[in-house]
């Protein structure tokens, strides 16, 4: 070949490729994304299933890799408020040593302030179960295939979840920005309080959603129906909650007609054992009104989708490993004694003579004998305490298992743990801290009965109130739900004997106990003991209008025994809610205004 | 097209000769060789040409010539390095040697600039040419590090982790996220030079500003490294270049760390504190002692550390000889973790955590390269073993590099050829990352030393025992990761062709890129040992990545030479793309703990996998199940323009223009960059040449736009709904273990995102004087950047999917870089050689969204919720910012007197003066004066950007010795000393490590003149103390370091046997050998934890636990056959 075609070839094939490229510039600088959808791609059945059961997904609060879902620790988001509703409600001491996440510290003590990162990342977490239920409703008003009818149900199960998403903020932050699908200014102001419009939403959902569901994680129409209960209960709009309870509650629970029932079809009611509403293999049952499906070994080697929030809350040098957070209080646990009847002492709880003993100051290898008291037995299926079963894991041991018994008291959290003859299952170890597939309740019936007789309470209906309360007590009574002595200390495994673990005399009121004096009092000590460690107790103080009387007294009693509440102090007015995030303030261009006090 | 076959000029790129053969009037053959005066050595590829004629030619590889001339003729004789040289012929037929003096000035010195190759008297943009002579005297495994002091403007920072990237600035800070050069590697862009053999390098040119850089438009920004990598030249030549030595990490208590004596002390102390300040609160009073040291009056040593269950009854704390707990024969372990009883001999001497992960290592390089070459065509092939053992056990950097480099001439006219190098890398670095808490250095800090690193059996021992707090072992985390493995492969390079068209008309094409693949895997063991163990089940991971990216450029020159004028003109095309893909998955559970026998096939419980497609190498051992986030391929396509215009050799002119356009826009999708420069030689003036002592003297003057792109994601435009098993994956069915597919939004797209741009002035001077004995290059540069794409913080109403850069950020830099450089012959015999570089850093952020807050902050560390780094509008990237603390509060009167006086300053609203104020905590400055403390009192303590930095390269050469000493320092910037969080503050992991300070030198109740706050066992961490940032943690980060000395001695000819060898030189050398700082850390050089690298720009200079540069030293060798 001669030197000019070399030229030739050499200089044609490059110029001519560079037209190529240059001519095809436009395809050529094209880069679709990969591994993702674009929205056109979603606007169909599957996709707005797709979306819904994403919704669904954002309840447990939980991002990727031990983060909580808009940034931030996995706890500070976790949908159990363990540290915004019962650290803070003082069900439980935030636990470990003090120094260990110190901002949850002054939250304990209502001494937050707006910079506390942990509100921020609360609010973020929250509001992105809000965007996800937006953009489920988005994107219905796009999808041209689906059925009207299939619109309804996304729409309603949508509006069901952003209800929940939007009653958490407004219990946490009192006045927050309402964003919808029709929102396209997302720094919208804190002016107006939303209660109407989650009202609104889950009344959408009473009205659209079936009555059971082909999942059993789905919300339902009585689901619906109970929340929006609750939220009547919240609004102080007694009427309208109790005729929301009314058609819940089955008439073997003392409602008027047949009740509601779970998704799955099961007949709302109380299960005999108190520990079923606990315990991964139980779960779903006929108790169950509405809960967040956790998993356990779900191919994800995460403990994301396994109540990741609640994964420092654990005994510390124990067969769980970390952290040794949530302890329940001494205050608390004094709040379990029953005198001779089985009623328990709603005033006086925590004087010398009623207080239960503890092992406060002692080593694991110096003596201790369990009070020999009368004991409401639902302590023992809330509080892991010396000399007593922790499932079939063994007796508490005592100091050994506390990281410090004078930051945060002798106790251990018992709602969250699983058993160690099904952890194989229940139980996930593929984090530093475990996870576990038991879901956490966000409404059980129980919850539904005393949220009914409160609002019978305030509408005098003492009668009917108390039969509610009754209910839930005698079932804890029921012998089923009693803990008994391991056959064998040294081989926990190997079951239980009939003698019970405690001193446990319970009862239900006698008739007539309720009256205008003694029934909300009774009905606010009832929701203590039943619902302790679940994240419901410092939200209920904030609506009673207690929490400041409540928590004062609680840090005054409490901190003669722990180091960690040695500046509580609930100013009434302020600390009912939390600040708006400061993060939050300084992003919205001053449209975002701070609640009072802060 | 026709062709002339004579009157061609002849262009080549990479040497830039530029010869014209003239009509031949042919007389006689003259031959004759040109040999260098340096060291006798034949000149090759010198061009010998008749004064007014056409004949020209090259001398071989043994610098011998042959060449028609008449009698009367002149040869004109010239070639790079050497002076231009005139011999007649005065009518001999052979000249013999010719002897050509090498240049002092350099500045016929040919640099290859962006796409084009300029003499360095003709550069009118701020070029910094490196002397890869001083560089090389480094031994460093990468040719980022060589840059550390050796070019003004360009800073490095680097750490002793083997095969960390360093990181390099090159003026400063040009946005908030990538800030990593372009370098252009043989004409072929990269971001990645970690695996280029240094030995292979013959030029590096660093284009500073736009009037050099801006040619490469769209990536220019932060500046662009031009490389070029090492031809054959003459006869066959084979080197050998090789270093054998050893590294030494510091030595002593490097963080200061009580013995186990003191540690029980300091327990005793911070709880007597407790009980002191609490003597009006009976029932806040704490017993003293803890598990550990007893119950006692007074702190005891265990002999014993165990942790159990016996009997179903848990045993756990200190114990003494005798007792039944220490009874070896209790000693259980259980492979999985689940029961154990453990018992260790309590180390009461203390385990220097340090340096049982920081050993002594040893380094070593050894190069071979072969080349030659003649005017037909050249080659060069190399083969390079680096294997660095990382001081801290279990890291190494072992790479094996070969490159082949070849060019050949195709007749007259076109001239072909490729650059290309393979590297086969192996890299575990630090498990968990560095100057991160959770790493091995951080845990160090952590593990208290009564532990020892080993129990009775020879398991690790760890923190279980109570009373230990948590800290993980840091030996069994560095020590675990001994059977992890990890490869990976890269191949990058060029073909490219050249040809001649028409006088002056040159055409090129060039095809380049690189194509890289790697694999590791990671196997984890139940760590029973730990109070809170990281793992219960044996854990597997495995991943692999791959991908490639190419770049075709296609250029025209044409060189224009009349008279005084001297144009070169250079147009072209570009294209770019890339794509990486990624493979990987997790298995738990194991039959057997042996390493060998796991795969991801073999585990026993779940297995995940992911894969992936994206923009991002996600090649990160550190962190196995990362999950990158969506991507996309990334391409660009540019047209560009270059003209050089020189008048009378004194008037230089230049102009480029690019314009770019990338995938990652879509309505501003193309970009217009453009750059103007201008010299003026003053020295060739008439009013000048009498002032002789100045040899050269140029004034130069640019302006010009750059572009960045970097930090914009493949994605950035698109809205798009991700279904992560994590996050969007729901149990809808109650089935307890197992999710159905769900959607979430995953990415905010923002479709208007465009180019950033980087308004560039520089002014500088090039002066050179007596006869280059000295030279000084000194520039004055203002960068104004604007339309930053920054990822801003939505508010969180809009959810939690990846947020978008948009263009809202703006910054300015300016700044000065000085470079010295000196040679001089004190005697005959001994030769001086200096080189000073001086680079300031100033950088202001001028805008961070124009709508928004004037700051973001980032990095919260322990300060949960607050942060350590404020990036604000006013002030240099990435300053501390926090409460500034003034002192100690002596007693409580002092703190009533505050809190009455905030009162009165407020109106009554403000009762407490400063949040958890308290006798022996700091107390804090009123920064806005308001008369009370809150969030609004933090003010910005410090930059962790030096004001300056330096280096001097002194060299001196005695006959055959040569002693060179390099000193680098930085001057002006701050360090947050993080460390101290964890050793100075007994509350903060009480149990855990603690400091001499906080034992000897913190508040007590007598010593109101102390360092440290008082140590409270119950109380002790607050917001008065250790949970907001504060002054406490920041230091003068100032230093100067000797990084290398060297004595080397050369023989000359060598003749072993019948072996010749040209030349062997021998040398010793010390690198890093001391350190002036005040700073109290291990290390002042701190660099960013290698997972961050990439984001490092907006939080840098954070200690928690440096990987120090350790002390080297090494005997090397080189050898010329």
């Amino acid at each position: 070949m001669s030197i000019k075609k070399y030229i030739g070839i050499l200089s044609g094939l490059s110029i001519g490729a560079a037209i190529v490229i240059a001519g095809c510039s436009k395809g050529f600088l094209d880069k679709p994304a990969l591994g993702a959808l674009t929205s056109g791609q979603i606007n169909n059945k599957d996709g707005l299933t797709a979306l819904l059961n994403g919704a669904y997904a954002a309840l447990d609060g939980q991002g990727q890799n031990n983060t909580a879902i808009g940034g931030g620790n996995p706890w500070e988001a976790s949908p159990s408020n363990w540290i915004y509703g019962s650290v803070a409600g003082g069900d439980s001491h935030k636990g470990s040593s003090i120094s260990d996440q110190p901002p949850i510290v002054p939250i304990a003590n209502a001494q937050e302030i707006p910079a506390n990162g942990f509100f921020n990342n609360k609010w973020r977490a929250l509001y992105e179960g809000v965007t996800r239920c937006n953009n489920i409703l988005k994107t219905i008003a796009i999808s041209p295939t689906v059925s009207a009818a299939d619109k309804k149900e996304f729409a309603s199960e949508a509006k069901f979840l952003r209800g929940h998403y939007y009653f958490e903020l407004r219990k946490f932050f009192h006045m927050v920005p309402w964003i919808d699908e029709n929102t396209t200014d997302y720094r919208q102001p804190n002016n107006t309080d939303i209660f109407p419009k989650i009202e609104q939403d889950f009344q959408a959902a009473v009205d659209s959603l079936p009555a059971t569901q082909p999942s059993v994680g789905k919300a339902n129409k009585w689901a619906a129906l109970c929340y929006l209960g609750k939220v009547y209960l919240y609004e102080k709009k007694y009427a309208q909650a109790k005729a929301a309870f009314d058609q819940v509650i089955p008439s073997a629970y003392g409602g008027p007609g047949a009740g509601g029932t779970t998704s799955n079809g099961l007949s709302y009611g109380l299960t005999d054992r108190f520990e079923d509403n606990f315990d991964a293999a139980t779960k779903n049952s006929k108790e169950s009104v509405f809960a967040i499906q956790m998993t356990a070994n779900d191919g994800t080697n995460s403990i994301a989708n396994a109540n990741g929030g609640d994964m420092l809350n654990f005994p510390y040098n124990s067969p769980f490993r970390c952290c040794g957070f949530f302890q329940p209080s001494i205050d608390l646990a004094n709040s379990y004694r029953t005198d001779p009847t089985g009623l328990p002492y709603i005033t006086d709880y925590n004087s010398t003579a009623h207080a239960v003993k503890n092992d406060q100051g002692l080593k694991s290898d110096a003596p201790f004998t369990p009070d020999a008291g009368p004991l409401d037995p639902r302590i023992d299926w809330t509080i892991a305490r010396r000399g007593i079963p922790v499932h079939d894991w063994g007796n508490h041991p005592g100091n050994n298992w506390i990281r410090d018994q004078g930051s945060a008291g002798p106790y251990s959290n018992k709602k969250n743990l699983y058993w160690q003859a099904s952890m194989g299952t229940y139980s996930d170890q593929s984090s530093w801290a475990p996870g576990s597939a038991i879901n956490y309740p966000i409404i059980r019936f129980a919850d539904v009965l005393l949220m009914a007789a409160e609002a019978e309470a305030q509408l005098s209906n003492y009668a009917q109130a108390e039969t509610y309360v009754n209910a839930v007590r005698n079932r804890a009574a029921n012998p089923a739900n009693i803990l008994h002595k391991y056959i064998d200390d040294s081989h926990p495994m190997a079951g239980f004997t009939n003698t019970p673990a405690a001193n446990y005399v319970i009862s239900a009121y006698p008739a007539g106990y309720f009256t205008s004096a003694t029934a909300l009092p009774a009905i606010y000590f009832e929701r203590k003991l039943e619902l302790a460690c679940e994240g419901q107790r410092f939200f209920d103080l904030a609506r009673w209008g207690t929490a400041a009387q409540t928590l004062n007294a609680y840090y005054q009693y409490e901190r003669q025994f722990t180091g960690d509440l040695s500046t509580g102090n609930f100013t009434a007015g302020k600390n009912e809610y939390f600040p708006i995030p400061q993060q939050q303030i300084d992003l919205s261009n001053g449209t975002l205004k701070q609640n009072s006090g802060y | 097209m026709s062709f002339k076959t004579n009157g061609l000029i002849r262009l080549c790129f990479f040497v830039c000769l530029l010869f014209s053969s003239l009509h031949l009037f042919a007389q006689k053959k003259i031959t004759g060789r040109v040999i260098s005066s340096a060291d006798k050595q034949p000149v090759v590829g010198a061009t010998v040409q008749v004064r007014n004629g056409k004949a020209a030619v090259q001398t071989g590889g043994d610098g011998a010539f042959t060449i028609d001339a008449g009698d009367n003729s002149t040869l004109v004789i010239s070639s790079i390095g050497f002076d231009k040289l005139e011999i007649p012929v005065a009518g001999r037929v052979s000249l013999g040697d010719i002897t050509m003096s090498t240049t002092n000035t350099q500045l016929n010195d040919v640099v290859v600039t962006g796409y084009a190759v300029q003499r360095k008297k003709d550069l009118t943009g701020a070029v910094a040419i490196v002397d890869l002579a001083d560089a090389r005297k480094q031994p460093v495994p990468d040719v980022v590090n060589m840059l550390q002091g050796q070019a003004s403007g360009v800073s490095v920072v680097s750490s002793g982790q083997p095969g960390q990237a360093p990181l390099i600035r090159i003026r400063g800070f040009n946005s908030f996220g990538n800030n990593t050069p372009l370098y252009v590697v043989d004409g072929v862009p990269t971001q990645n030079v970690n695996d280029l053999n240094p030995n292979d390098i013959a030029s590096m040119q660093i284009l500073k500003d736009a009037g050099a850089s801006s040619i490469y438009g769209a990536r220019a920004s932060n500046g662009v490294i031009i490389i070029t990598t090492k031809r054959g030249t003459g006869k066959v030549k084979v080197s050998y270049d090789g270093y054998y030595g050893t590294q030494v990490p510091q030595g002593g208590n490097a963080f200061n760390i009580l013995n186990p004596t003191e540690g029980g002390q300091l327990l005793y102390k911070a709880q007597q504190n407790n009980n002191t300040l609490q003597a009006g609160n009976p029932s806040n009073q704490i017993p003293l002692g803890n598990p550990i040291y007893g119950t006692g009056s007074t702190p005891v040593l265990p002999d014993w550390l165990v942790n159990g269950n016996y009997n179903g009854v848990a045993v756990t704390g200190g114990f003494k000889d005798g007792d039944p707990a220490a009874d070896p024969a209790r000693y259980f372990a259980d492979p999985t973790g689940a029961n154990y009883y453990q018992i260790a001999r309590a180390n009461k001497g203390g385990t220097d955590w340090y340096h049982e992960i920081f050993k002594k290592a040893p380094i070593q390089q050894h190069n071979i390269s072969v080349g030659g070459g003649n005017d037909q065509g050249n080659y060069l092939f190399s083969l390079n073993y680096f294997n660095q053992q990382g001081t801290l056990i279990n890291t190494y950097l072992k790479r094996y590099t070969i490159r082949a480099n070849t060019a050949y001439k195709i007749g007259s006219r076109i001239r072909v050829g490729e650059n290309i190098a393979y590297s086969s890398i192996e890299n575990p670095q630090a498990n968990n990352g560095i100057l991160v808490e959770g790493s091995a250095i951080g845990f160090a800090m952590r593990e208290n030393p009564i532990i020892p690193v080993y129990d009775i059996q020879g398991n690790f021992a760890g923190s279980s025992p109570k009373g230990l707090n948590n800290p993980r072992n840091p030996v069994s985390i560095q020590k675990t990761t001994a059977n992890d493995r990890g490869i990976a492969g890269r191949l990058f390079g060029n073909v490219y062709g050249e040809v001649d068209l028409l006088k002056g008309l040159s055409f090129r094409t060039s095809f380049g890129g690189e194509s890289y693949s790697g694999w590791n895997h990671f196997y984890h063991t139940p760590d029973f040992y730990d109070a809170e163990p990281q793992y219960t089940s044996p854990s597997y991971t495995e991943q692999s990545y791959n991908g490639y990216n190419w770049t075709w450029t296609n250029t025209a020159t044409y060189n224009w030479v009349k008279g005084d004028h001297n144009l070169k003109v250079v147009g072209g095309m570009e294209a770019y793309k890339f794509i990486n893909h990624n493979l990987g998955g997790t298995t738990l559970g194991s039959f057997s703990n042996d390493p060998n026998a796991v795969n991801l096939s073999t585990g026993t419980g779940t297995t995940t996998n992911y894969s992936n497609s994206n923009g991002i190498i996600n090649f990160n051992p550190n962190s196995p199940n990362y999950q990158a986030p969506v991507g996309a391929g990334e391409s660009l396509v540019s047209y560009f323009a270059r003209a050089d215009y020189v008048f009378k050799e004194k008037y230089l002119l230049g102009a480029t223009f690019r314009r770019d356009g990338s995938s990652k826009f879509i309505t501003n999708r193309w970009g217009n960059f453009y750059a103007v420069s201008a010299g003026w030689r003053i020295s060739q003036e008439d009013f000048m040449r009498d002032l002789t002592w100045i040899t050269d003297l140029k004034i130069r003057g640019s302006y010009g736009i750059m572009g960045n792109q970097f930090n914009a994601l493949g994605t950035n435009s698109y809205t798009l709904y991700g279904s992560n098993k994590q996050t969007a994956y729901y149990d809808i069915n109650g089935t307890g273990n197992s999710l159905i597919y769900g959607l979430a939004q995953s990415q905010i797209g923002n479709p208007d995102a465009k180019w950033e741009q980087d308004g560039n002035t520089n002014v500088g001077f090039d002066l050179t004087i007596l006869q280059g004995k000295l030279s000084v290059s000194a520039d004055w540069y203002n960068k104004s950047i604007k339309d930053l794409l920054y990822q801003l913080t939505l508010p969180g109403t809009q959810g939690a999917a990846i947020v978008p850069a948009y263009n809202v950020s703006k910054m300015k830099n300016t700044g000065i870089d000085v470079m010295v450089n000196g040679q001089t012959n004190i005697t005959r015999d001994l030769k001086f050689t200096g080189t000073l570089t001086f680079t300031t850093i100033n950088n202001k952020i001028t805008q961070v969204n124009a709508n928004g807050t004037p700051y973001f902050d980032v990095d919260s560390r322990r300060f949960n919720g607050s942060f350590i780094v404020r990036n604000q509008v006013g002030h240099p990237v990435s300053a501390f910012y926090g409460y500034k603390v003034i002192g100690f509060w002596n007693s409580q009167a002092e703190i009533d007197a505050a809190n009455q006086a905030a009162a009165k300053a407020s109106q009554g609203r403000v009762t407490t003066y400063q949040a958890d104020a308290g006798v022996g905590r700091f107390r804090y400055a009123d920064g806005n004066h308001q008369g009370w403390i809150n969030d609004s009192s933090k003010s910005f303590l410090g930059n962790p950007s030096p004001k300056f930095t330096y280096g001097f390269n002194l060299g001196l050469n005695y006959k055959n010795f040569d002693f060179t000493v390099f000193f680098y320092g930085v001057y002006g910037n701050d360090i947050w000393n993080n460390v101290k969080w964890w050793t100075d503050f007994y509350a903060s992991f009480p149990g855990a490590a603690s400091s001499k300070t906080a034992l000897y030198n913190s508040w007590t109740f007598d010593n109101h003149n102390a360092k440290a706050p008082i140590q409270d066992a119950v109380n002790g961490s607050n917001a008065s103390t250790n949970t907001v940032p504060n002054s406490y943690f920041v230091e003068k980060g100032s230093y100067l370091r000797a990084k290398n000395i060297t004595l080397g001695y050369t023989f000359n000819n060598v003749h072993a046997g019948k072996a010749s060898i040209s030349r062997i030189r021998a040398y010793l050398q010390a690198a890093n050998l001391f350190t002036v700082t005040k700073y109290s850390g291990v290390d002042p050089e701190i660099s960013v934890n290698a997972m961050n690298a990439q984001n490092g720009a907006t939080d840098f200079g954070v200690d928690e636990g440096s990987y120090a540069n350790p002390r080297q030293y090494l005997l090397g060798l080189q050898i010329q056959f």
